[in-house]
């Protein structure tokens, strides 16, 4: 992708300006950035979705496979029915579904209908939907939203494996679930521009998953630097979110010291400071507290 | 791509919204012909069917094009790029066709006397030529282009109108020469006139659809 420049209108301002990314074979990216910053327009951009309005992408896979943000589940298929649809469409084999619903831990809701089933549900759907074609680009929008604990263990994998049979992987992570994967590229789109950040923290900790999930405290991040010689910790006793940071992570460096920092952040900044600190390269884990 | 329009058409027929053209066509039948159609006048009635059913036929393709969800659309772009226009407008005149066929059975278990094969070959090319025009209009109002359903809505009817009007009046090769139809139909001209007719009929959906496709470059 050279020089790209991209706007949805003539008079709406440009998403991405003159922004240059390469990805090759077997890459593994996380496209980072806040809210609106324009992760998901790049994403479409590269699955081939929008014109580019200057600018080239050149040498795109032939074979595509996009998982958008939200799954079109107001569709009268059942489940079944409708990836056998998607498989003849894409020219893969139908015996292949049983295959992928089985590993995203889909198996029971085959004869469901797609507007019955639960936004976890349906997103697995349109995981299905983007790995039956075996992609040799992958494009997933926030493709860990509201999925189980097993499956997004098990998304990773998946990746992997897409990643090692020479397939493009760019996906937008808000949870930080890519994090665990080894050479991890990482791209931040902020102001227009797109930039490279600093690889991966292959060494995450383990147990580093999405906020939200049960005892994911402040107590319990202290919890998960256990054996890690912290080296201060700021907290600031004031409601809202926590957020804790542990900075200095590399591969191979698990056993040098880290600095755990906490950091109260009124709550509708908290995503914002979150979204930045990652993009800088730090471990991020966000803990809600409720206001005294 | 076979696929892919399988997938519209199975996705609009098990919708609600395939219905809806049908709630237009089947009470303009019922009307067009309750009484049976004289002799002689096979013509007229077959070019007053294509005429009359070119709005049905539109709803029809706007309905079917705008089935399937916005981020549905882009999962089949990414599967198929250009191949997803194309699914989409070849899909609707599917769907047109059968709306055409159910309107010619119709038609000719009405007619008095035998009109002649000739005589409902250019019913079938009027009816043809219909559904093209419609597929045109229903595909020009769809969500990718308006994404406002008033105004979608509206702008389908008001282009049924000015088709009407426009045809008409003495600039009738601006458009599809819908009221030209009926015309000759009634004074016995139009196996003579259906050359240009013809010509005309097929150039404006034609540039409709043109222009569909390029609007769509920007509109996914």
């Amino acid at each position: 992708m050279t020089n790209l420049s991209f706007r949805y209108g003539r008079r709406n301002p440009w998403v991405l300006s003159d922004a240059t990314l390469v990805l090759r074979p077997g890459d593994v990216t996380e496209i980072l950035g806040p809210n609106g910053a324009g992760k998901s327009t790049l994403l479409r951009l590269l699955a081939g979705l929008l014109r580019v309005a200057e600018g080239t992408i050149e040498d795109r896979p032939s074979v595509v496979g996009y998982a958008p943000e939200r799954f079109p589940a107001a569709q009268p298929f059942t489940v079944a029915a409708y990836l056998r649809h998607m498989a003849a469409i894409r020219g893969a084999d139908p015996r292949r579904i049983g295959e992928w619903t089985e590993r995203l831990g889909m198996d029971h809701l085959m004869g469901h209908r797609l507007p019955d089933l639960s936004k976890g549900s349906a997103h697995k759907v349109g995981l299905a939907q983007a790995l039956l074609c075996e992609p040799g680009l992958l494009i997933l929008d926030e493709p860990f939203a509201g999925l189980d604990t097993a499956t997004r263990a098990e998304l990773p994998t998946i990746i992997g494996e897409v990643a090692a049979r020479g397939g493009i992987v760019v996906a937008s992570d808000h949870q930080g679930e890519l994090r665990t994967l080894p050479d991890l590229r990482r791209h931040e789109v902020r102001d227009r521009t797109i930039r490279e950040l600093p690889g991966n923290t292959a060494q995450e900790l383990p147990g580093n998953t999405a906020h939200g999930l049960p005892g994911n405290t402040a107590h319990d991040t202290a919890g998960v630097a256990r054996g890690v010689p912290a080296q201060g910790v700021t907290a600031l006793n004031d409601s809202g979110h926590r957020i804790t940071t542990q900075d200095g992570i590399r591969p191979g460096e698990s056993s040098r010291s880290v600095t755990v920092l906490e950091v109260a952040v009124t709550t509708s900044r908290a995503e914002e400071l979150a979204d930045r600190l990652r993009a800088e390269g730090h471990v991020v884990r966000v803990a809600r507290e409720a206001a005294e | 791509m076979i696929a892919l329009i399988r997938f519209r058409l199975a996705g609009y027929a098990r919708s609600h919204r395939a219905i809806q053209p049908l709630i237009g066509l089947l009470p303009l039948l019922a009307i067009l012909y309750a009484t049976p159609i004289p002799a002689g006048e096979e013509l007229g009635a077959m070019a007053d069917s294509a005429g009359i059913l070119l709005p049905v036929f539109a709803w029809a393709a706007r309905g079917l094009l705008d089935s399937e969800p916005d981020e549905q659309r882009m999962i089949s772009i990414a599967a198929h790029r250009r191949g997803e226009l194309l699914s989409g407008l070849i899909a609707a005149c599917v769907f047109d066709l059968g709306l055409t066929v159910i309107a010619e059975l119709a038609l000719l278990a009405r007619l008095s006397a035998d009109p002649g094969i000739g005589a409902i070959m250019v019913g079938v090319c009027l009816h043809l030529f219909s559904v093209l025009a419609g597929v045109a209009l229903g595909a020009l109002t769809s969500r990718p282009v308006l994404p406002s359903p008033a105004v979608s809505s509206l702008a389908l009817i008001l282009g049924y109108l000015a088709i009407l009007l426009i045809s008409a009046s003495g600039a009738r090769w601006l458009t599809v020469p819908v009221m030209s139809w009926m015309k000759d139909g009634h004074h016995d001209v139009l196996l003579g006139n259906l050359p240009l007719l013809a010509v005309q009929s097929l150039i404006w959906p034609l540039v409709g659809l043109a222009a569909y496709a390029w609007l769509r470059r920007t509109r996914p």
